[in-house]
């Protein structure tokens, strides 16, 4: 699986801080997100996506 | 706040007793007695490591705890607890072949327990976990 966090985030202008804020989670998980070295939750995926104004399958892609 | 100050608490503790131990031995002590002191610094840089990353989390507005952290210490748990099985094997496999008396090789698994530890939780720190 691979997702377009960083993607999104850019066009959003937020940085990994912000989002992490937004999200409630640290900053090291957005990074680890965006590395693909972890996998979210179903709450944390839907929680970046309501941010990110986007579909959870629009950002997590299943390969 | 309270559990990342425990944290400091207990490396700190720990870190004392080495020290009060140490001040205590009369007779300088040997390289098998040494590395147990070696040991107990790495847990108590460990314990001050992540005691120190959680208050700098809570200074930034960050939970000390989120769901990434609670699942890397749950891998980490598990992971280590796996092989401290073989750890206490061996442990128990040379205790028939090495003169060390009963309080030692406790000692030293106890002591590859924590180590076992400490080395799966930067494992899982550097690598990331992608399932539980």
């Amino acid at each position: 699986m691979y997702n377009r966090i960083k993607e999104l985030r850019a066009v959003f202008n937020l940085t990994q801080d912000e989002l992490a804020q937004k999200v409630g989670v640290r900053r090291e998980t957005i990074v680890f997100l965006e590395k693909g070295k972890y996998n979210p939750s179903l709450k944390l995926a839907h929680d970046i996506a309501k941010t990110l104004n986007t579909k959870i399958e629009e950002i997590f892609i299943f390969e | 706040m309270k559990k990342s100050i425990l944290v400091i608490i207990v490396s700190v503790l720990v870190l004392a007793a080495t020290i009060v131990w140490l001040l205590n031995e009369k007779a300088p002590l040997s390289i098998s007695e040494n590395a147990p002191i070696l040991v107990a610094l790495v847990i108590v840089v460990f314990g001050l490591y992540v005691g120190y990353s959680r208050l700098k989390s809570e200074r930034r507005g960050e939970p000390a705890e989120d769901e990434m952290s609670k699942r890397i210490m749950l891998k980490t748990s598990s992971m280590s607890f796996y092989i401290s099985l073989y750890w206490w094997l061996a442990v128990s496999y040379f205790s028939d072949r090495l003169e060390l008396e009963t309080h030692s090789l406790i000692n030293g698994g106890i002591l590859g327990m924590a180590v076992i530890f400490c080395l799966c939780w930067i494992v899982f720190k550097l690598t990331g976990v992608k399932d539980v």
